[in-house]
């Protein structure tokens, strides 16, 4: 028994210089199928186990020998994984014997004496040290055949009678156990392969996926997302250092977004020709750089500057368009495999979407701001609404959905407190029709322009409403107080004007153009008052006052009402806007209110240098009177004191007009007196009559005359006040239209007619009960325009053409109207026919 | 006198302060058939109407100086004595409210014809 022997002193001598005759080997040893399960365990070059250094152990003790091995026959050599009495851990195939025992799967190797084994005699270890002699080896079969090696007893000594039973037998089901160590390391290690794998896909899903949240974020800028991929693909690819992404500009690249080892090379520039990125970018493949040193590519200069070692890039592409590179790095070669390039490809089309999806959003962005400035810095005012419906449907209200700044300027009020709320709750007892407008542009789809006051705030809006998607609408408007304003002061002025020319009596006139200023300005109360003295007192005429105020009609103390006389005497107009503030006032300040006044405004009217009227305005608001306000009361003012400078004038005109009437006709009475005493003897008495006549016939004319203050006499009225002179009025047939004829026509047709009517009633158709006259006349405006009066006698007596000269009278007839002579006298048996002509021009008033 | 004089001529008391006028008055006057007591003023006329009780009748002229003493005249004369009839005549109108009742108003110059049958109707 040998069994304190623990092992085989080793001298490596056995690859000296000696020359060994070669043993063949057999030929399973480099079978293919034979090496590849071999490999497939991935056992060689590993470290010991106690699972196999058990088996040995046993083996040694079990054959009694001290040399075990667990030798697994490589191509080229042999390694143990476990060995006991036997100190190199591997030999060549020339020093194996276990590479013999490959011959044959089934069966256990023994040689008694290696050195008449004509297989090992020539063998080192035999002729040489440790000088075996002794071997037998059980093959490690695999379930599959292939035989990887065995596990082998070795002597020193020669055994001829080889194993007993019981070793052959052991020996075997060890060998057994190898082979069963060997396939559960194996699955060991494939589930740890498999573990570290599926931790590593899950890295990069994780990865992958928190860079496309970052990517799809809103806020995201190209910066935060690129640094998302850069940081996601250093974490999928753990052996990376340091990570960046190089954009393409022009014929460089440039480091945009770099992490780890290259976080300090932001902004590094390389060209598109010569450097590896570059290589990546312009041929558009991703690329594997396993050593830095012997790369072909690199700029070998930046090797140092950036520390690289080993790296993969991808081509970041759109299209066929590069945009940049990913690039991830080490400081040591041989970094990277094939499975980083497809992780960093992965990435690299992330970085693509991430890119085109933060311009496309950087684009949308400034779109969005664009059209937000254009909203905020729009002088018009712009409001999205949305109706409000009650339970029938109906719509009631709308809530502001956008309101820009402009909003807050024009309307009043805070736009970012009115975002939400509803019109009605933004300004109360605002119109309905504010409602109902934009009500009907929802409902009807039809846009609609508006110009309406707010009478709350007393502003005006002009704007347009149209409808948008749902119920929702938007309205563009501007303020138009002021234009509204001065429309309604042109308007007033027109009818302040029109109330002028028509109305012929002051007060009439001072009350209408009261009433137009209060309602043209929105005041409470409007009236015009004439001064006394050097503005002491002020008489104010009926006024016009808005529904609620009282007239302060009367005569009141300017003193008594403040310290106000100044401007009014300079004839400037006295302007308060606030009777509480305003220090002429201020004392005073609760009479006025007593009077509904909180402003007020007197325009005086001047004549000769000094003031004799006032225009006055009264609010019952405070209120600031605008210079177009005041130079609207100037312009009323002054309209008002000429109207009333023209009724005053006429109304003088009207007064000599009948003192001239009153002296003419006293004076013609004087004539009728002097003639009548001095034709006292004369013993005609009927020609001091027809004198008589004469005059009171041409007083007549007057009468009518004065009517229209001897500018013009009405045809039918002069011809009725002549004829009424000589015989009733129903002897006489009147035909014709009436007409403004001129003085002068209206004296000539007066004594046309007297002497016609006088004639008549001596000789003619007024000389009998039935006898009647027809007067007609007409206008011809064939030619010269004409007019033609006809005389028509019937029912009187049969006369005849009187003989002779004629006196006065028939003369006077003779020579027609105007004395244009141009009378036709026809004495009709039944009757006289009389036809006169004149120019219409001169028989009409010219007016001018 | 003129033959168509009557034996007692009724009384009608003229009031002109234009002499001219005046002579024409008469003469209308007469001419109805009437006979004239001369008044030159307002005062000479109720001074005599205040003597006299057989005037039937008055013919004023209504423009004397002081433009409203002839109506003032008018008026008083409807006031103080009821009876006695109204002729009058004026260069200016007048509205018909204006005319005490029974009055009757003529214009100037004079109508002849009217001036004598308006007398001739008051003093009949």
């Amino acid at each position: 028994m040998l069994t304190t022997w623990r092992g085989l002193e080793y001298v490596p001598q056995a690859h000296t210089g000696k020359t060994m005759p070669s043993t063949p080997i057999p030929s399973a040893v480099t079978d293919k199928a034979r090496l590849k399960a071999l490999a497939n365990y991935g056992i060689l070059d590993t470290p010991a186990e106690p699972g196999f250094d058990g088996i040995v152990q046993l083996a040694c003790q079990l054959c009694d020998v001290p040399v075990a091995l667990v030798s697994l026959v490589a191509e080229d050599r042999q390694w143990f994984k476990a060995r006991i009495g036997f100190p190199p851990c591997e030999t060549n195939l020339n020093s194996s014997v276990c590479a013999h025992a490959l011959a044959q799967p089934d069966e256990l190797l023994v040689i008694p004496d290696l050195t008449t084994d004509p297989r090992t005699a020539q063998n080192p270890l035999v002729t040489g040290e440790p000088h075996i002699r002794f071997y037998a080896g059980a093959p490690l079969r695999t379930p599959s055949g292939m035989v990887l090696g065995t596990l082998c007893v070795i002597d020193k000594v020669s055994r001829p009678a080889g194993l007993t039973e019981t070793q052959h037998q052991c020996l075997k089901l060890l060998a057994e156990q190898v082979l069963n160590q060997l396939e559960l390391r194996r699955a060991v290690r494939a589930r740890d392969v498999l573990r570290e794998t599926e931790a590593q896909a899950f890295r990069a899903r994780e990865a992958l996926r928190d860079m496309q949240a970052v990517v799809a974020t809103a806020e995201s800028d190209l910066e935060t997302i690129l640094h998302a991929v850069v940081a996601g693909a250093m974490q999928a690819v753990p052996s990376a250092e340091g990570g960046a992404i190089e954009l393409l500009d022009g014929k460089e690249l440039e480091y945009r977004v770099v992490q780890g080892t290259l976080g300090e090379h932001k902004g590094l520039r390389l060209p598109l020709d010569g450097s590896a990125a570059g290589y990546c970018a312009t041929s558009r493949r991703s690329y594997l750089m396993l050593d830095a040193t012997s790369d072909p590519y690199v700029q070998r200069g930046l090797i140092g500057t950036i520390q690289l070692g080993s790296a993969v890039f991808a081509p970041i592409l759109r299209g066929e368009t590069v945009l940049g590179v990913l690039k991830l790095q080490s400081v040591k070669p041989f970094c990277f495999d094939e499975r980083d390039l497809d992780q960093i490809v992965l990435f690299a089309g992330a970085a693509t979407a991430g890119i085109t999806e933060a311009a496309a959003r950087s684009e949308a962005r400034a779109k969005d701001v664009y059209w937000r400035r254009l909203f905020d810095r729009l002088n018009e005012g712009f409001i999205v609404g949305e109706v409000v419906r009650n339970a029938d449907g109906r719509i009631t209200d709308w809530r502001n959905i956008e309101v820009n700044p402009a909003c807050g300027e024009l309307l009043g009020i805070d736009p970012t407190t009115a975002i939400g709320r509803t019109i009605r709750e933004v300004l109360p007892g605002i119109e309905d029709a504010w409602v109902n407008e934009f009500a009907d542009v929802v409902e009807t789809g039809q846009p609609k322009t508006f110009t309406r006051e707010v009478a709350t705030v007393s502003r005006w809006y002009e704007g347009h409403a149209f409808k948008l998607e749902g119920d929702r609408f938007g309205v563009i408007f501007l303020e138009v107080t002021s234009r509204v304003a001065a429309e309604n002061r042109r308007t007033g002025m027109l009818a302040i004007g029109d109330k002028l020319s028509n109305l012929t009596t002051i007060p009439e006139m001072t009350a209408a153009v009261a009433e137009v200023v209060g309602l043209t300005l929105g005041t409470s109360r409007a009236g015009f008052g004439r001064i006394e003295g050097e503005v002491e007192f002020v008489n104010i005429e009926a006024d016009w006052a808005a529904p609620g105020q009282s007239s302060v009609a009367g005569r009141h103390r300017y003193d008594d009402f403040g310290n106000l006389r100044a401007p009014l005497r300079r004839g400037e107009p006295l302007v308060v806007n606030d009777v509480a503030r305003d220090a002429r006032t201020r004392k005073n300040a609760s009479t006025w209110q007593g009077f509904g006044i909180n402003s007020f405004l007197h325009m005086p009217v001047r004549e000769r240098g000094r003031t004799v009227a006032v225009f006055i305005v009264h609010d019952v608001k405070p209120r600031v009177w605008t210079p177009e306000e005041l130079g609207f009361l100037r312009s009323v003012a002054d309209r008002l004191e000429a109207g009333v400078a023209r009724v005053r004038s006429e109304e003088l005109q009207t007064i000599l007009n009948a003192e001239l009437a009153h002296r003419l006709k006293n004076t013609l009475a004087i004539v009728q007196s002097i003639a009548t005493q001095t034709l006292r003897g004369v013993t005609e008495r009927d020609l001091v009559q027809v004198f008589d006549q004469r005059v009171l016939a041409l007083s007549r004319a007057h009468d009518v005359l004065l009517q229209k203050s001897w500018s013009a006499a009405q045809m039918r009225a002069v011809m009725e006040s002549v004829l009424a002179v000589q015989a009733d009025l129903d002897r006489f047939a009147l035909d014709g239209p009436d007409m403004n004829i001129s003085p002068q026509a209206a004296l000539s047709l007066t004594m046309l007619l007297h002497e016609l009517a006088t004639n008549a009633l001596k000789y003619g158709a007024l000389s009998t009960r039935a006898g009647k006259v027809e007067i007609s006349w007409r206008t011809v405006e064939t030619g010269a325009p004409a007019f033609v009066l006809g005389w028509a006698e019937h029912g009187g007596p049969s006369v005849t053409e009187p003989n002779g000269r004629g006196g006065f009278g028939s003369r006077l007839i003779r020579m027609g109207l105007l004395g244009t002579r141009n009378a036709i006298l026809r004495y009709d048996p039944k009757g006289l026919l009389a036809e006169f002509r004149a120019p219409l021009s001169d028989i009409l008033v010219q007016s001018h | 006198m003129t033959p168509s004089q009557r034996p007692n001529p009724s009384l009608v008391l003229i009031v002109e302060d234009d002499p001219i006028l005046m002579m024409n008055l008469v003469g209308y006057v007469e001419e109805a058939g009437c006979e004239a007591v001369e008044a030159t003023s307002v005062s000479e006329a109720i001074c005599i109407l205040e003597e006299r009780t057989d005037i039937r009748t008055v013919f004023t002229d209504l423009d004397m100086r002081g433009s409203t003493a002839g109506m003032k005249f008018a008026l008083a004369i409807r006031d103080r004595w009821p009876p006695i009839e109204l002729l009058m005549i004026s260069s200016q109108p007048w509205d018909k409210a204006q005319i005490p009742a029974r009055g009757i108003m003529l214009g100037k110059p004079f109508d002849r014809r009217m001036i004598i049958a308006a007398i001739q109707t008051l003093a009949a």
